[in-house]
């Protein structure tokens, strides 16, 4: 209701009075339609948000548990990591640390159908979650998908070094280092032979080559 | 009846009716106690509803004892008194507007006419002037604080409160003209059950006068739109800024007795009071059961302005009052008295125009549902169909997108 018309006139103090009746009418229409609408507040410490089925016996608003993509705490799934290290240069503050040592190759497809090729496997992949803040930059570029954000949000570790979260266990990374000796092995071997028929078939007419 | 008891037990007259008094007012200043915090929670869980929330559901079932938790919270905290505060004022002035309130319960009927404590021939009068005790409160709280918000607060509370007391008292007089009488019982009786023979249906003006009545009551009682006395964003609380602890409780519980007040007048002199149809007459629990809903009715009115309308701006509050209510109230007043000029002699228009009255009340009443219908369709759009942040990640593949939980809301809503 426009209190203060610019032209003061009998016309101006009527059309004030009836906008304001009619803003106050329409106004209290929308709060009482409101009443009528169940409360969207989830009772968060009483209800668990994670499972759907779950929060549905207790509530009964329209929201559906935590957002699919809220950026919670950050989770690898090793199965499909390449230890391509983007994540690790992509991540602003540094707080993801991987190492990596060469490992038998594995083709996936990645993400919207791209190929995806893994050479080497990590011997170390730490992600300090006491730094990050959980900007998503690392889960953009990944190729497969393997890191990516959680909806989880509730985590209070009693020591710092519970803080980091270590997604390559010793023994598998002591595994992983194994395979790999192994495999330079037998690549040194393989070259050694490959080298070996390439200098005796040099004579001959070079072949394709064909891996 | 009492009086008469205890002078025929040997009891001096004065002395008997001092004791009733006392009890009357004990009585009185129990109940606004307890309807204050009662009142206070069902604000709350009614606020909350309009906004879809929860509200106070802790303590006890659905929260309903909250009120005693705050209550108790509020006793057991520290009276402090600022340095340089005037301690005579800053003491007594909670418990003057206090006062000022439980004062109108002297004349306030509960139900059937002369139902009121104190069957006062001036009863209207006494009811406008003892609201304005409350002036004098909070400008002796704003004074005694020694703060500048609380002095501000004080000095718009009074001059809110003096400027909307002329359209509150002249929006009283269509139904004094109606009744003839300054009598709160004669009011009553002036009505009767059914709408078209309440005064807020007798005629368009006695509308009028109903509609400035609870608006100018709204700004007396210092509730939103009009409670920028003690507007959070700009006087931290107003006058009350410097209590706490009980002191704050008694403004707090003022605050919430006037809601009370102003409804209990809206019904006992605008709409109908406790009147029963005929078959009925005579029963004085139905009488008061129908006189507690329609003030309950009224208070839900209050609360639904409060949490309806934002807050006025201090000049926008005073052009309302001056250029506004106080021209409309002098129109119902006079219009009134013309009309009851040209009905003078025939019954039969007096009664034409309450029965259309009623009957346009009932078409913008089902306008009003129909518009609320419309909203509700409005307002019932799933939360999740909203995509926020989703662009990119769904480009990657990462997520499919978020579907629309739409639950058919018009069925399950009115629960």
């Amino acid at each position: 209701m426009n209190m203060t018309p610019k032209r003061s006139s009998f016309g101006t103090y009527l059309n004030n009075l009836v906008n304001g009746v009619t803003s106050m009418f329409e106004g209290m229409s929308i709060t009482l339609a409101s009443m009528f609408f169940r409360a969207q507040t989830i009772q968060y410490p009483d209800v668990n948000i994670h499972s759907n089925e779950e929060l549905v016996k207790d509530y009964k608003g329209n929201l559906r548990g935590m957002p699919a993509n809220y950026r919670g705490m950050l989770h690898v799934d090793m199965e499909i990591c390449t230890a391509c290290m983007i994540c690790m240069k992509a991540c602003p503050i540094d707080c993801i640390a991987i190492t990596n040592v060469k490992c038998d190759k594995r083709t996936f497809v990645g993400v919207g159908g791209k190929k995806a090729v893994q050479t080497r496997a990590a011997t170390r992949f730490d992600i300090d979650l006491g730094k990050c803040m959980f900007c998503g930059l690392c889960s953009l570029p990944c190729p497969t998908g393997a890191i990516h954000h959680t909806t989880q949000f509730e985590f209070v570790p009693d020591n710092l070094e519970a803080l980091v979260y270590k997604f390559v266990t010793p023994q598998e990374a002591q595994k992983a280092e194994a395979r790999a000796k192994e495999i330079e092995v037998e690549e040194k071997a393989a070259k050694a032979a490959k080298a070996k028929a390439e200098a005796e078939a040099k004579p001959a007419e070079p072949q394709p080559e064909n891996n | 009846m009492l009086i008469q008891t205890m002078t025929s037990l040997g009891i001096p007259e004065l002395i008997a009716q001092l004791i009733y008094a006392l009890l009357v007012a004990f009585l009185c200043v129990n109940f606004i106690a307890v309807y204050a915090g009662v009142i206070s929670v069902v604000e709350r869980r009614v606020a909350a509803k309009m906004q879809s929330r929860v509200g106070p559901n802790r303590v006890g079932p659905q929260g309903s004892l909250q009120w005693l938790a705050d209550g108790i919270k509020l006793i057991l905290k520290e009276d402090l008194i600022p340095d340089g505060a005037d301690h005579f004022l800053f003491k007594l002035a909670p418990f003057l507007m206090a006062m000022g309130v439980a004062g109108t319960f002297a004349v306030i009927p509960w139900g059937p006419a002369n139902s009121a404590a104190s069957d006062m021939n001036v009863g209207i009068l006494y009811l406008i002037s003892i609201t304005s005790l409350v002036v004098i409160a909070s400008l002796m709280a704003g004074w005694a604080s020694n703060n500048k918000w609380s002095l501000i607060g004080g000095m718009r509370s009074a001059a809110m409160i003096v400027s909307y007391e002329i359209p509150v008292a002249l929006g009283l007089l269509p139904a004094i003209l109606i009744a003839g009488s300054l009598n709160m019982g004669d009011l009553v009786s002036a009505q009767g059950w059914a709408p078209w023979d309440w005064i807020a249906f007798n005629n368009p003006f006695a509308l009028l006068g109903f509609l400035l009545f609870v608006t100018g009551s709204v700004a007396e009682s210092n509730r939103t739109p009009f409670d920028l006395t003690e507007a959070e964003s700009e006087l931290v609380a107003g006058y009350a800024t410097e209590y706490s602890g009980f002191r704050f409780a008694v403004y707090t519980l003022a605050e919430f007795a006037n809601t009370w007040v102003v409804g209990a007048v809206c019904a006992a002199v605008f709409l109908g009071a406790g009147q029963l149809p005929p078959l009925l007459e005579g029963s004085i629990p139905l009488s008061v059961a129908v006189f507690v809903g329609k003030t309950m009715f009224m208070v839900f009115v209050l609360m639904w302005f409060r949490w309806t309308l934002p807050r006025f701006r201090i000049d926008q509050m005073m052009e309302f009052s001056w250029k506004y209510m106080l021209p409309l109230s002098l129109v119902a007043f006079l219009g009134q008295a013309v009309y009851f000029l040209w009905t003078w002699e025939s019954e039969v228009a007096r009664i034409m125009v309450s029965h259309l009255m009623v009957l346009v009340f009932l078409g913008l009443f089902f306008y009003f549902l129909s518009r609320t219908m419309v909203n509700f369709k409005h307002q019932a759009v799933a939360v999740n169909s909203y995509k926020t942040e989703i662009d990119y990640l769904e480009r990657m593949g990462i997520l499919k997108p978020v579907e629309a939980v739409v639950v058919a809301e018009e069925e399950e809503g009115k629960e």
